[in-house]
């Protein structure tokens, strides 16, 4: 490492370099010197370091025994793509589908440059199934005996099974009319729906005050002093306060109670 | 909108009202009639208004523009309006004069050019006719054999068919009778015009279902339709891959079946089910619904009722009504039909109905289509699809079939335990 390199003018040289001096002033020395950087210090320089694995890669390798839901090739982006039995997850994770032996297998009638890795029931069977076979499948579900739902009766008859659809649909539209005729039949009696200010098409507070009078309730009279109706009422509302309380300090147990 | 549509438009109103009654005297077709003066013309109009509209019983299928007179006509007469309504109400203000005498000169100079062309491919289709009888004469070594002379006919046969479209495609007399649904099943150009028509859109649907559910390759290995095949059940018609519930399917289907070469033949008809459950093998293997033989048809006799099959000299599995069992997927339920004479074998086409019963014996679960068509040469002409899925009428139906062992309900199997089991500690040390 060198010294920087500092520049000394001479003061007194020829004539004319002093006349030259004397008409501009030499510069002065820089107070601090700079000493240039060989290395960078700041942006991605010293980030070099790439954290934790992410523990990336294959989980199963070829011909091994899955079940679903078994991770089977972990990865960043797509470098293997799900076949038979397989899907593929969020992060693009591979896994099982099915229970069955792990395949990795390209299919270029699919897609020239996919890689895949699929699932075969049994061992040794290879992928890509050959097009013109039949999907192999699995059914996965276990039968249990039920009871069928109805006897068979008579068969109906020829008109009516041919349309049966239709014929219910007509029956069920009969009758919904019939209900909407009802319906509308009963609604002036029950309701006095007028068109009241601020656009309420809705029956007058009054009419709905009545309701309870129309309907032939029946509310026992109040009497003024009635204290054993009070003394009952009390009691009511301690039984159910209590038994509110009851439920409340199950749903609590464990945390303590205040003593 | 405040003011009545008549006093903002009255013009409007008064084409409208000389459209329902149905006379063509709108002032716009005034240059092709002899000439009235206008104030005649308006005297006659003002007094036409004052007639009635037409009753129900009047409107004609071809000028019903009207939704409510459409339902008239329909409901009364059973009629369906022709065309589109767009059409129908041109038509009701039309004169309906003939393409001969209508006064537009370029239209008449373009006529000629299209009946010149039509004369010539006529021409042409006389000489391609008589080339072909002189050629079927000369004998096959001066062909250059057999083979040859065969090839060379071949070609001119197709040459013909294609010159025969040819000379009608032009005729707008011929597309309008295609699209009032009028058109002759036995002429070359409608059955071309109906085949391009199917590969519009139905033929590309049909596709698009056959590959989604796997119908190849799960029951056949390819399949290139040639035939329109539609189906229903009593009045419901099914759309391709639709869900269809089991008391509608109970009764046999109905088919339509249109092919677009001409000719009598006879087809086959399979409809398979490869869904169906195989606990033992847990898997799922297939069943024959249906399957019925010899079943003649041509480009105009189209309709084949399921139901109406010769018990003895076609039918070898009588319909089975569709059923799925409770909690398992749902059946896909293929139509096929199944050309019998290929021409290339020179025989009539008929199959032996009780060499086929033997052959494929009396148990639909083990009967494969594969098999038919490899044995018997036959060619997948066409195809349609539905689907069925348990519901609350399928118990029914199977009790009412006799079908016996549907008291069944599917389930998700429990996972298996003990797969990751520790293993023994000797493995650690």
């Amino acid at each position: 490492m060198h010294p920087p390199r500092i520049r000394i003018v001479p003061l007194a040289t020829t004539c004319h370099s002093c006349l030259l001096l004397r008409l501009r002033p030499p510069p002065l020395l820089p107070l601090t010197l700079v000493r240039p950087s060989t290395s960078a210090s700041q942006g991605r320089a010293n980030k070099g370091a790439q954290g934790p694995g992410k523990r990336l890669g294959a989980k199963k390798a070829a011909s091994e025994l899955v079940v679903p839901g078994n991770i089977i090739f972990r990865q960043r982006g797509t470098h293997w793509y799900p076949g038979e039995n397989c899907a593929m997850g969020r992060d693009h994770t591979i896994f099982a589908k099915e229970k069955g032996y792990v395949t990795y297998y390209r299919d270029p009638e699919t897609h020239p440059k996919r890689k895949y890795i699929g699932i075969v029931f049994q061992r040794g069977e290879k992928l890509p199934v050959p097009r013109n076979e039949p999907r192999r499948r699995r059914l996965g579900l276990v039968g249990k005996e039920r009871e069928l739902s109805t006897v068979a009766t008579d068969p109906p008859t020829t008109a009516e099974n041919q349309n049966s659809e239709v014929g219910d649909l007509v029956n069920a539209q009969k009758i919904l009319k019939s209900q909407i005729m009802v319906a509308r039949w009963k609604l002036p009696t029950t309701k006095n729906v007028e068109l009241r200010p601020g656009y309420q098409y809705r029956e007058s507070n009054w009419s709905i005050g009545r309701t309870a009078e129309q309907a032939n309730v029946k509310v026992r009279e109040y009497k003024r002093g009635d204290r054993f109706l009070a003394w009952r009422k009390l009691n009511a509302r301690k039984a159910r306060n209590a038994e509110r309380r009851a439920l409340g300090s199950r749903q609590n147990k464990g945390k303590g109670k205040k003593r | 909108m405040a003011l009545p549509t008549c006093t903002i438009r009255p013009a409007l109103q008064c084409l409208w009202r000389a459209q329902a009654l149905g006379s063509g005297s709108i002032p716009s077709s005034r240059s092709f009639r002899v000439t009235t003066s206008r104030q005649d013309e308006a005297a006659i109009e003002t007094t036409k208004f004052d007639t009635p509209p037409p009753r129900p019983s009047e409107l004609d299928p071809n000028t019903v523009s009207n939704r409510l007179q459409e339902q008239y006509l329909l409901r009364i007469t059973g009629l369906h309006p022709i065309g589109s309504r767009r059409r129908r109400a041109a038509l009701k203000s039309s004169d309906h004069i003939p393409f001969e005498q209508m006064p537009y000169q370029c239209f008449q100079e373009a006529r000629k050019v299209l009946q010149e062309d039509r004369e010539e491919k006529l021409e042409k289709i006389t000489e391609m006719r008589r080339r072909i009888a002189r050629w079927q004469n000369v004998p096959a070594e001066e062909c250059g054999g057999e083979y040859v002379k065969k090839g060379k006919l071949v070609r001119m046969q197709k040459h013909l068919e294609e010159l025969k479209i040819l000379a009608d495609i032009n005729d707008p007399v011929i597309k309008k009778r295609f699209e009032d649904g009028m058109g002759d099943m036995n002429r070359p150009i409608y059955r071309h015009l109906a085949n391009k028509k199917w590969r519009e859109y139905k033929r590309l649907l049909l596709m698009q279902r056959i590959s989604q559910m796997h119908i190849v390759p799960d029951i056949l290995s390819h399949i290139d339709p040639t035939a329109e095949v539609s189906l229903g059940f009593g009045r419901r018609t099914v759309q391709p891959g639709e869900f269809v519930d089991s008391r509608v399917s109970e009764r046999p289907a109905r088919l339509k079946i249109q092919v677009f070469n001409k000719g009598e033949r006879f087809v086959s008809i399979a409809v398979m089910d490869p869904d169906v459950p195989d606990e033992k093998r847990d898997t799922f293997s297939s069943r024959c619904h249906f399957l019925a033989v010899n079943i003649p048809i041509s480009p105009t006799s189209t309709s084949v009722p399921l139901s109406k099959t010769d018990k003895d000299s076609q039918i070898i599995y009588p319909w089975l009504p569709p059923y799925a069992e409770k909690g398992a997927p749902y059946h896909r339920l293929a139509v096929f039909v199944l050309q019998q004479d290929k021409p290339a074998l020179g025989t009539d086409g008929k199959e032996d109905v009780e060499s086929l019963r033997t052959d494929f014996g009396p148990r639909r679960e083990l009967f494969s289509i594969r098999r038919l068509i490899q044995q018997r040469r036959m060619d997948p002409i066409g195809i349609h699809l539905f689907r069925s899925k348990w519901d609350e009428g399928t118990d029914e139906v199977v009790q009412r079939a006799g079908i016996d062992g549907f008291n069944v309900e599917f389930g998700r199997r429990k996972p298996e335990k003990g797969l990751y089991k520790k293993k023994d500690g000797a493995r650690y040390r």
